[in-house]
């Protein structure tokens, strides 16, 4: 009898169901990112559903938005 | 370490200056490499870990590569910078994305990029894990990746969110985009969600285990 693969975890299920509607391209991201940053700094409960379905979907993107929010924090303290 | 730094020209001129070819042009230059290479270092150093063989010259040889290469990225998309966040904060993410791009590309360099076609199911026996919801959910999206998808978005789906290859080391093993590569994912996506939908397994999960 054969049973799922070890490598479906829990979180890589997650990440295969993961709903990243609605659509925005990684150059959209890329686009808008310095901007959802900036409000990011200023407000930590900004949210901005369009952005934040793509980052929940794309680790390069999610990465780059971590990587940009700590030097702006670093600039601000 | 902030307040040691000189402090930034205001957006409008830095921005005049790089654009013009006047005297003040090459000073303009070198704030923005800069600041460029400050974004770049922080971003190849977050990444290290990814590197696990390198020096710190060859980090720092990373990260002076990157904001070179975001120079020219900034500079060619000088026009389109519009004001929305501060010239600074703009130009960080071409630096931030050069250096992300090239820590990547770095490790994956000497590994080959797996492209299954299918998940690789055990054959064994049964173990009381075997019958728990999860074990279930798993059966369940395992059949999906085989019946809903294309084989085009069950490579992808697998190699990205499953053995983890980075999405933009795998556009160029594919000769391909990121933009490309995330519109499959995010359809193969959607298919996968509407087949477990379909069989009412999207909803047992839905408030536990997705994002």
């Amino acid at each position: 009898m054969t049973y799922p693969s070890p490598r479906l975890t829990p979180e890589r299920i997650a990440s295969l169901l993961t709903d990243t509607d609605p659509y925005l391209s990684c150059d959209e991201c890329f686009a808008r990112l310095d901007e959802y940053v900036e409000r990011r700094v200023q407000d930590p409960n900004y949210t901005d559903p369009v952005m934040s379905a793509h980052l929940s979907g794309c680790g390069a993107c999610a990465e780059e938005a971590d990587s940009l929010l700590e030097l702006l924090e670093q600039d601000a303290g | 370490m902030a307040a040691e730094r000189a402090p930034a020209p205001p957006d409008e001129s830095w921005v005049a200056d790089l654009a013009g070819d006047g005297p003040a042009t090459p000073l303009a230059l070198q704030r923005l490499h800069e600041i460029l290479l400050r974004a770049s270092r922080h971003q190849v150093w977050r990444l290290r870990d990814l590197l696990p063989g390198a020096g710190v010259g060859e980090l720092e040889d990373l990260a002076q590569q990157a904001a070179d290469d975001a120079l020219v990225a900034v500079l060619r998309q000088l026009a389109g910078f519009q004001g929305r966040s501060r010239f600074t904060t703009w130009a960080y993410k071409f630096a931030v994305f050069h250096a992300g791009s090239a820590v990547r590309r770095q490790a994956w360099r000497r590994r080959e990029v797996p492209l299954p076609d299918s998940i690789a199911v055990v054959d064994r026996a049964p173990t009381p894990e075997d019958i728990t919801e999860a074990a279930q959910l798993a059966r369940a999206v395992e059949a999906a990746i085989q019946t809903a998808l294309t084989p085009h978005q069950r490579r992808v789906a697998l190699a990205v969110l499953v053995e983890e290859v980075p999405i933009d080391v795998l556009a160029e093993r594919l000769g391909t985009t990121r933009n490309a590569l995330y519109k499959t994912l995010h359809d193969a996506r959607h298919r996968l969600r509407s087949a477990l939908a379909a069989t009412g397994q999207l909803d047992t999960i839905s408030d536990r285990s997705l994002p």
